[in-house]
């Protein structure tokens, strides 16, 4: 046990030396920052080119409504007042231009597209005179019909869809003579408020139940599941790579004629658990700071930080015995590459199922996920942190298996680790792999 | 001194190491075929043998890192089990060093897998860094440093731990002469402390030099074991050293010739009859400018058994 503990103490102390651990520790407060920064930049430099749209109006009555709407949007959209009271542009103008037509539409679509491609204009509309109508179109082509070579900018189109819609609706209520502010009025949708359940204390007494913050129901859960799947993708390869590279350095002779293999093994595991274990305190302590500063710990419950820690140290243990048996068995960092694809399929799976245990925590696809021992450390971390989360026994019955498993996987890496640590030349196949695990 | 385990170099019946029939197979190939082989207490034992002959399978059982097929194995009156590894310091043929470490806590980590103490540990690693004249390097990543000092790192992490059998695995490739002095020096000054040791190495002249005993393995069997003397003395009564004024054409014909061995400054002829009468007959057909009875090198002894046809031509 003494030597198991130093060769974890030597991985533990190596690896919170190594550049990898530092960028780790910095990457997320890094790449949140760097999110807000460049939000703030992108913020700051919109690209206020000027567009140019074409109106064809074969309704005859929306081009002084969209022209005057566009002057509108230039006073209070395009340009914003500053702290220090000076108009800044913040959005793009749409410079919009009536276009009569002197030909059939094809010439008129033919001419416009030209102008178009010219640059000359960034777009153009045609209006059906047909847009007042509800029951009919104009034949073979849209109502309304937006062209562009640039369909990815979105803001004039949209602003074109909004302001045309509100004037055809205020026409049409007109022409049936009804007050459209009635009617707004009258078909106001009501909006249902997603509660919890009341709660009961042994007294007697109730408490009334409360709003459910949707960022602690699902945000949370999926948050927890993603980093706790996060931390097992980046800790179990690099076990692997750190294994394949003292076998191809003959680190691992050295090691082995002073501890067995099993407990090389059990050395690195606990080696790569405790770190990855600190890693993620690290995050979520400095998640739980932000939560303090915001006022918003309530929305953390202690117990799934426990299972979180608990289920993160099984995958480490079930996950990281796999790679580092992959790891002792090859040869080459490409062959690993290939090796460790079937592994890497079994953690990624349980990730398609994800939608489906949010819907319906509790259904016999989520419950059976979670007791399957590879799936159990995602799926199970999901529905822990899903209300009203699984029955207890369930959770300590994936557990056990998932423990079950884990020395199983554990038992066979240390076989395929014993031969394959010292075995060189040609990667062996699977079958080969499969042969040394039940080899005595 | 900081680290003072005591070394105790006497089992029961003074060997360090004594296999008896052991095997090892590799699916159908055999590497070890039946071998029996002591190495007494305190000696220093050479392994030779080409490559692929079974030295290092036969190390490897010996650390218990490879598991005999059959046979049995004991070290230092340990029988068949992982109980002496920590008295065993092991030096691999090719070195395994961690880049990334400093060198004086690489030593104490290799250490402390033995069961030394991080402080003994540390105690010992610094005398032995002097001695090695690395002291400057304490502190310095093991990648900085050149091949011949990573060698002497590896060859101070073998023996750092006071082990009561070293078993080296061609300790003084790519050493300078100076580097290689200094581990020879230390290998005497450690076998005079008490420790046994095992080297296996393609230096036949240092074998010679260093040795009590040779043990050669070939194609996974034993082909010889025993002092060099007791080696050459197998093979030196049949074979002289000649060289003539008219080369090896002067010998043809000549009776009593089983082998010619071409040495370049001289002629090594294994004899089938007396060398005297030999003498005589080579001296009626030229002139004889060197004439000695040879007592092979270990080098000739090796060529001979691991490739017969280097250098030799047999007489018709």
């Amino acid at each position: 046990m003494n030597k198991i503990l130093a060769i974890a103490k030597t991985e533990y102390a190596i690896a919170i030396r190594s550049k990898a651990f530092i960028i780790g520790i910095l990457a997320v407060p890094l790449l949140m920052g760097g999110s807000i920064l460049v939000q703030k930049f992108m913020k700051n430099h919109v690209d206020t080119t000027d567009r140019k749209c074409a109106i064809v109006d074969r309704a005859g009555f929306l081009y002084p409504i969209l022209e005057s709407a566009n002057a509108e949007r230039e006073r209070n959209v395009v340009f914003e007042e500053t702290e220090s009271g000076e108009r800044k542009q913040v959005r793009p103008r749409f410079l919009i231009e009536k276009y009569t037509e002197t030909g059939s539409p094809e010439q008129t679509g033919i001419e416009l597209s030209r102008r178009v491609k010219k640059g000359d204009l960034f777009a153009y509309l045609i209006i059906e005179k047909e847009i007042l109508d509800t029951d009919s179109t104009a034949p073979g082509r849209p109502i309304l019909a937006y062209h562009t070579k640039t369909p990815t900018f979105e803001a004039l189109p949209d602003w074109i869809g909004s302001t045309v819609n509100q004037a055809v609706l205020s026409r049409r209520f007109e022409t049936a003579q009804l007050d459209r502010s009635l009617v707004q009025k009258l078909s106001k949708r009501i909006r249902l408020t997603s509660l919890g359940l009341v709660k009961v204390s042994k007294d007697g007494s109730s408490t009334a139940a409360k709003r459910e913050s949707e960022l602690k129901t699902t945000g949370i859960p999926i948050g927890a599941t993603m980093l706790l799947y996060m931390l097992v993708m980046t800790a179990t390869p690099m076990l692997l790579n750190q294994v394949l590279e003292e076998k191809m350095q003959k680190i691992s002779e050295v090691l082995l004629s002073s501890v067995s293999p099993f407990q090389l093994l059990m050395g690195k595991l606990i080696g790569i658990v405790t770190i990855t274990l600190t890693l993620s305190l690290l995050y979520l302590g400095s998640l739980y700071f932000v939560a303090w500063r915001f006022n918003m710990t309530d929305l953390i419950e202690f117990s799934t930080l426990g299972w979180f820690l608990l289920l993160l140290a099984l995958a480490l243990f079930m996950y990281g015995s796999v790679f580092s048996a992959v790891g002792a068995a090859c040869s080459e960092i490409k062959d690993s590459q290939s090796m460790m694809m079937p592994a890497i399929v079994v953690i990624i799976v349980p990730l398609f199922f994800l939608p489906a245990v949010i819907e319906s925590p509790n259904s016999l696809l989520a419950t059976a996920l979670s007791l399957f021992p590879p799936a159990t450390p995602t799926i199970m971390m999901l529905r822990i942190g899903l209300p009203p989360g699984p029955p207890i026994w369930q959770i300590f019955l994936s557990i056990a298996l998932t423990g079950v498993f884990t020395i199983l996987c554990v038992a066979a890496a240390g076989k395929v680790f014993r031969i394959g640590i010292l075995s060189q030349g040609q990667t062996p196949t699977f079958a080969q792999i499969f042969k040394w695990v039940f080899s005595k | 001194m900081g680290y003072s385990r005591p070394i105790h170099n006497m089992t029961s019946n003074n060997l360090a190491v004594s296999l008896s029939g052991v095997s090892k197979n590799y699916g159908s190939f055999t590497a070890v075929k039946n071998l029996s082989l002591n190495v007494p207490n305190g000696s220093i034992y050479g392994f030779i043998g080409p490559n692929g002959s079974g030295k290092t399978t036969t190390i490897r059982m010996i650390l218990h890192i490879l598991q005999a097929d059959a046979g049995q194995i004991e070290v230092l009156g340990k029988n068949g089990t992982r109980a002496a590894n920590d008295s065993i310091g092991y030096l691999p043929e090719e070195r395994g060093l961690y880049k990334k470490m400093k060198v004086l806590s690489l030593l104490e980590y290799y250490a402390s897998l033995k069961g030394m103490s991080r402080k003994d540990a540390r105690a010992e690693g610094t005398r032995w860094l002097d001695r090695m004249e690395l002291s400057k390097w304490t502190d310095k990543k093991i990648e900085t440093l050149s091949k011949g000092m990573a060698q002497k790192i590896q060859f101070i992490a073998c023996v750092i731990a006071r082990p009561q059998l070293i078993i080296l695995d061609e300790p003084f490739s790519g050493l300078d002469p100076v580097n290689l002095e200094t581990i020879r020096s230390a290998i005497l000054d450690l076998q005079r402390q008490g420790s046994t040791v095992i080297f296996s190495t393609h230096d036949m002249s240092m074998a010679e030099k260093l040795c009590d005993s040779i043990f050669m393995i070939y194609k996974g069997e034993k082909v010889l074991d025993g002092t060099l003397s007791e080696i050459q003395s197998g093979y030196g009564k049949d074979t002289v050293r000649l060289r003539v004024e008219d080369g090896a054409r002067a010998l043809e014909g000549l009776p009593g010739i089983d082998k010619i061995m071409d040495m370049g400054r001289y002629l090594e002829v294994k004899l089938q009859s007396d060398s005297n009468e030999f003498l005589a007959a080579l001296m009626q057909r030229t002139r004889v400018q060197l004439f000695e009875e040879a007592r092979p090198s270990l080098h000739d002894i090796f060529t001979r058994i691991a490739n017969p046809q280097v250098n030799e031509r047999t007489h018709e």
